[in-house]
């Protein structure tokens, strides 16, 4: 008799705490029904918004030709770029273009396409109440980030604080799946346009790293929005952004180097249950001549 | 740094390489090797920046390893050949693996992944003692282990780092990066000629240390570490915008500079040794180098930069920082060429 994972789910109450208990190896295990105590955490991510995705394993198989003839036709032709991207010049622009570049557009939300760029994601990751959703905005000329935050934190009685939605690019990606970085070297200020609802956001940008010690290392810096109905122009020197390594403000502090980039990510968490909206027309890149300031913190002699 | 950490480290350093130079046991030279290494790591990680530690990490393993190799293989010629002089490595595969260790040291292709990373991870200073002094004694060895070494290993590790340095640097913003790939380039020109006249390979160090100080120590100046920076060197030190030109073209190996020197002498001795091919290999790669050497003097003296500033030019800046080392590489770097006959009876 077939049995749906959404019937089994609802045995899951039923079974008691032997199922309830997180596995640590769950790829482990070849059961089935035990697979639905993973938690949120270590399944594959659920864009917030769409349906969860209640499908068997076997069924989640699709084997086809055509997707492997499309995957090879886009790396391949991703190395033909790349190959040939080295003759114009750095990143594919002469290098008199680099040169006399002063202002550059990362992201702009012209299409439906643009938003696959983003990963969005909340606290209902570790159990909490928050939700989030990503869209396009009027005309499809801008990214709406909405949802509704809730700072009740999840009854699993080991944690006391929640409520926070973010909003994250997907790292860069070259051909066959390799690291690519982003190389903001010739700026130094980050320009947004974006419409807000008066709450304060979070600006996160994640850099390169070496160490696994410093894999949640992110460079943060405050956007307070205005609310009504008039864009903002955000314009935050990069000397602004301070380290801090999982939500906690480093103590040796480091200015941001900008020729390797991973992600640039919004965060909202300032503990005001209800729901929030950001609107992002563009985010881009200035070369501000007039800001000579090269780090903002701990300048002073460290053990003099 | 306090001073007196430094004065250890300094001379941690010149004992590591004089160590090195003096010995004929192949233990001594292994030593002295990691005296270095050991030095240079404080150095290297004196900001404590996440990139600068990643750098020293990343040197240090790379080093580690190529000494751990040199130890290896020096063991096995011991117990090969029952010696340990420096001079003596018979065996083909004992040769073979010491200069494969040799040339990781000194980032030769195809080991020089970790050469342009490295240098990006650090401030000029320190990228400069890297790219001069630590070469100093690996080079030494690498002159004593030829002998016995496959020819032409020597010729396809000099063939390749000349290529790939000077296709690598060809679309680098990133000035450190830039000078990295140089630095494999001039390395890919010492070996090339090693087996045959090894006081080439001196004469070619010896400019090529004094070129890219006189590279590292303009950069310093400026506090330059990208391309877009060059771009305003005209207001901030004219001459300097003049002479740093001149510099880039001694490193491209133009005369009537320095950097001709090594590259007209090799070529000679290349031909003499009836390799016309290796010759005419090794003429084109180095027009790859200078490519983006000629780059870097368009940047400074043949554009000016997008933002107009709001001061007029300066006169007769004066730099509070120590110009005496810049302006001795900067003459040596420029005015060397007619003593050549006299360098080579020096080195000869």
């Amino acid at each position: 008799m077939a049995v749906s994972r959404t019937t089994l789910k609802s045995l899951y109450g039923v079974c008691g705490v032997v199922y309830r208990q997180p596995l640590l190896f769950p790829s482990s295990l070849k059961c089935a029904s035990i697979q639905i105590t993973r938690s949120k955490f270590e399944r594959d991510y659920q864009r917030p918004g769409q349906p969860p995705d209640t499908r068997w394993p076997w069924q989640m198989i699709n084997f086809d030709f055509s997707k492997g003839v499309e995957s090879v036709r886009k790396h391949f032709g991703l190395l033909k770029d790349e190959f040939f991207q080295r003759w114009i010049g750095p990143e594919g622009k002469p290098i008199i273009e680099h040169m006399l570049e002063q202002t550059r557009v990362v992201w702009e939300f012209r299409g439906p396409e643009s938003l696959n760029e983003w990963i969005v994601s909340s606290d209902q990751e570790i159990g909490g109440r928050s939700v989030a959703y990503v869209s396009l905005g009027k005309n499809n000329t801008t990214c709406l980030l909405y949802g509704t935050l809730s700072s009740t934190p999840p009854r699993d009685g080991e944690t006391r604080y929640s409520g926070y939605c973010s909003m994250r690019s997907k790292p860069p990606k070259a051909s066959f799946d390799r690291k690519k970085h982003y190389d903001w070297s010739s700026f130094n200020t980050l320009h947004l346009r974006i419409r807000g609802d008066g709450r304060p956001w979070m600006i996160n940008v994640s850099a390169e790293t070496y160490f696994s010690h410093q894999r949640d290392d992110i460079y943060s810096y405050f956007l307070y929005t205005r609310g009504g109905p008039y864009w903002q122009d955000v314009k935050i020197p990069f000397s602004k952004f301070f380290l801090s390594s999982r939500g906690r403000i480093q103590d040796s502090q480091h200015p941001l180097w900008l020729d390797k980039i991973n992600t640039i990510g919004f965060t909202l968490g300032d503990k005001a249950d209800g729901p929030f909206q950001l609107e992002i027309d563009f985010i881009g890149l200035n070369n501000d001549c007039a800001h000579t300031e090269e780090f903002a913190y701990e300048l002073y002699k460290k053990n003099p | 740094m306090n001073p007196y950490v430094l004065m250890i480290l300094m001379s941690s350093l010149g004992l590591g390489t004089t160590l090195t130079f003096s010995s004929s046991h192949w233990i001594l030279a292994w030593m002295g090797l990691e005296i270095n290494t050991l030095a240079i790591v404080p150095l290297m990680a004196q900001q404590h920046h996440p990139r600068a530690v990643e750098a020293t990490t990343k040197y240090f393993l790379i080093q580690a390893a190529a000494a751990a190799m040199i130890l290896f293989t020096s063991t096995t010629n011991a117990w090969i050949s029952g010696q340990w002089d420096v001079t003596g490595m018979p065996g083909p595969a004992t040769s073979t693996a010491m200069m494969f260790a040799l040339a990781l040291k000194i980032g030769l292709a195809p080991m020089h992944f970790w050469l342009p990373e490295v240098l990006q991870g650090l401030d000029l200073l320190t990228g400069l003692i890297l790219s001069t002094w630590q070469k100093l004694a690996p080079m030494a060895l690498i002159i004593q282990t030829t002998q016995t070494t496959d020819p032409l290993i020597l010729t396809s590790l000099g063939i390749a780092s000349s290529l790939i340095g000077g296709w690598s640097g060809l679309n680098q913003t990133q000035l450190r990066k830039i000078l990295a790939y140089s630095s494999i380039a001039h390395m890919g020109w010492m070996i090339i000629v090693i087996q045959y006249a090894p006081q080439l390979t001196l004469i070619a160090l010896g400019t090529y240390i004094f070129m890219t100080s006189a590279a590292f120590l303009t950069l310093k100046v400026l506090s330059a570490t990208k391309i877009n920076t060059l771009t305003t060197t005209w207001p901030k030190s004219p001459i300097l915008a003049a002479i740093a030109t001149l510099v880039m073209l001694s490193l491209g190996g133009l005369p009537p500079l320095t950097g001709f020197m090594p590259k007209w002498l090799i070529l000679q001795e290349l031909t003499k040794q009836d390799l016309p091919a290796t010759a005419t290999i090794m003429a084109l790669t180095a027009l790859l180098s200078l490519f983006f050497y000629l780059r870097l003097c368009h940047a400074m003296t043949l554009t000016t930069s997008p933002n107009t500033i709001n001061s007029a030019p300066h006169w007769r800046v004066q730099t509070t920082q120590n110009s005496l080392p810049l302006t001795i590489s900067v003459t040596v770097t420029m005015g060397l060429l007619p003593l050549t006959p006299a360098i080579l009876m020096l080195t000869t």
